[in-house]
């Protein structure tokens, strides 16, 4: 299953639902996107992301040096 | 004494009792129901709380704008539900100076958020019905958590321990993102740690009595403790807090529905968002800081507090109204006591109105300067309206008409920029820097020059016993 963000396909099952088996939440390892599969996710244009964009991003908040 | 609540329990059935809360007793899907619920319950005329007591695949409810209303703002605080917006304000800031009222530790036994525990295999969803709250958001959020971390440097320090709202993603079963801007006091503590490679303990209450929500939404000093606050604002009585497990020095509140427990990863980003955020837009993808959960105590039953956040106005910035003027209006006040009232109630203090008598003239751009020397309006504060003490800030009518007939813009509209700006307003560019503009609305006072003095009109005497014989006509009417 490829990822509605990224369009990666190390995609998986986070969980299934407590009760019943009515639906599953599934995650995409390379982006973190996660949906229901009772959605249809469409991710607009301005919010895909690709390996060049993600590597790219802000870092909120920025990474202190460490004390030597 | 003012009436108090223990828990969001007992508030919800105070809401119930005044009309302010409603029920979905039908099962729901967990999307898009409890979101476009949220919206519609802030569009509402006096919108009320909504509880869903049903949601298919999940175990408990949830419950959500339980401090979207001016009625359930008032009721938080104890007082009648039509209370005005002003008196709300004037109320808040009598009990602020009660501050500090130190809270009351109570044992693991005595605390409810204990009644259950779960240390292995943790799964957020079996206790948590979580949700999508706007359709571009990147996951399912948090959206009304008091997240408690101390200062690694004096994990002991009660008073560096720090009870804060920050937005939270669910990654996983059992891992969350969390937004620490640099801005905020978790951020100070988080760098302390990462500098030395080390874990930064939290916890993670979730549905707590409204004032603990609400001061951990509200901007305070660094060394100022929240609880402390929370006892001043419930007019003198203290709120119950309880060790948590995993971390001893942290406290949580003691009848929070659920508490998370574990540490935020150093030295570790990943992406996270994209989130509707409180301006109204979605704050876009980012490489943000990781939580890894490790221990869930909570209720029996327990209630999923959650807010929607949208285009305003939605709860959140009923939640962020009152709590960002009350403690920006006591930091100029110090300075300057000719100050009457602040208005901080925009976009979280992004637009700031103030009253104020003037002294001598460019007085008001002086407020307006110490406004932005504030911890929180140097940040925030883009649009500053200053205007005289007889202007109520919260009438907008009122504020428009100090604007339309006090303001000559060549001299009275001031820009100074390359300033600090809220990174999350869309205009700031780069992210976090603005140009920050001062109104002055008050009228010119020495040896500012006034060269058309004007006289103000006056209600005609007997105005007051009029607007109280046509309110009893008109109740007589609406009565028959
Ligand atoms: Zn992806």
């Amino acid at each position: 299953m490829k990822c509605p963000r990224c369009d990666s396909e190390k995609t998986r099952t986070m969980v299934k639902s407590p009760v019943g088996d009515v639906w599953e939440v599934f995650v995409c390892e390379n982006c973190w996107y996660s949906w229901r599969s009772t959605e249809t996710p469409v991710v607009i244009e301005k919010f895909k992301l690709t390996d060049e964009i993600i590597a790219t991003l802000g870092v909120i908040p920025p990474i202190p040096p460490l004390d030597i | 004494m003012a009436k108090t609540y223990k828990d969001l329990r007992e508030f919800l059935a105070t809401l119930e009792e005044e009309g302010q809360l409603v029920r979905v007793k039908e099962e729901v899907n967990p999307e898009p129901d409890i979101g476009a619920a949220g919206r519609a319950a802030s569009r509402v005329p006096n919108g009320p709380a909504v509880l869903f007591e049903k949601i298919k695949g999940y175990k408990g409810q949830v419950v959500t704008n339980v401090h979207g209303s001016w009625q359930n703002h008032a009721l938080m605080m104890g007082m009648p539900k039509d209370t005005s917006t002003k008196a709300q304000f004037e109320e808040l800031n009598r009990r602020w100076d009660k501050f500090p009222i130190p809270p009351n530790v109570v044992t693991r036994d005595e605390a409810p958020c204990k009644q259950n525990t779960m240390s292995e295999d943790i799964n957020l969803f079996e206790v948590l019905p979580l949700y999508r709250i706007n359709e571009q958001d990147g996951g399912f959020f948090i959206s009304k958590a008091s997240v408690v971390s101390g200062d690694p440097e004096f994990p002991d320090d009660f008073n560096k321990q720090n009870v804060g709202t920050y937005r939270i993603q669910v990654k996983d079963k059992d891992r969350l993102g969390i937004q620490a801007l640099a801005m905020h006091d978790i951020a100070v503590q988080l760098e302390k740690a990462e500098r030395k490679n080390e874990r930064l303990p939290i916890a993670i209450a979730l549905g707590n009595t409204p004032l603990v929500t609400f001061m951990a939404s509200t901007p305070v000093g660094y060394s100022q403790n929240e609880y402390e606050f929370v006892g001043a604002l419930q007019d003198g009585v203290p709120t119950d807090i309880v060790k948590a497990d995993t971390a001893p020095h942290l406290f949580v509140p003691a009848g929070a529905e659920v508490v998370l427990e574990g540490y935020i990863i150093p030295r570790v980003r990943v992406v996270e968002g994209p989130f509707g955020e409180f301006p109204g837009s979605y704050s876009g993808a980012r490489l943000q800081c990781e939580v890894q959960i490790t221990h869930i105590t909570y209720r029996t039953d327990p209630i999923f507090e959650n807010l929607y956040l949208g285009m305003p106005w939605t709860e959140i910035d009923y939640l962020m109204a009152l709590n960002t003027s009350v403690p920006l209006y006591k930091q100029i006040k110090e300075s300057f006591p000719e100050v009457v009232a602040v208005n901080a109630m925009y976009s979280h203090g992004i637009g700031v109105i103030i009253s104020t008598k003037c002294r001598y003239g460019g007085y008001a751009k002086g407020v307006a300067m110490r406004l932005l020397s504030t911890p929180h309006g140097m940040p925030y504060s883009k649009i500053v309206i200053i205007v005289d003490e007889y202007v109520d800030p919260f009438n907008l009518e009122q504020v428009m008409w100090a604007l339309t007939t006090r303001v000559q813009p060549s001299k009275d509209v001031t820009l100074i920029e390359n300033a600090a700006g809220m990174p999350l307003d869309p205009s700031s560019y780069p992210a976090g820097m603005t140009t920050k503009m001062i109104i002055d609305a008050t009228t010119p006072v020495p040896p500012e020059p006034n060269p058309r003095t004007v006289e103000l009109l006056k209600d005609p005497v007997d105005t007051e016993k009029y607007i109280a014989i046509i309110r009893d006509l008109q109740k007589a009417m609406e009565d028959k």
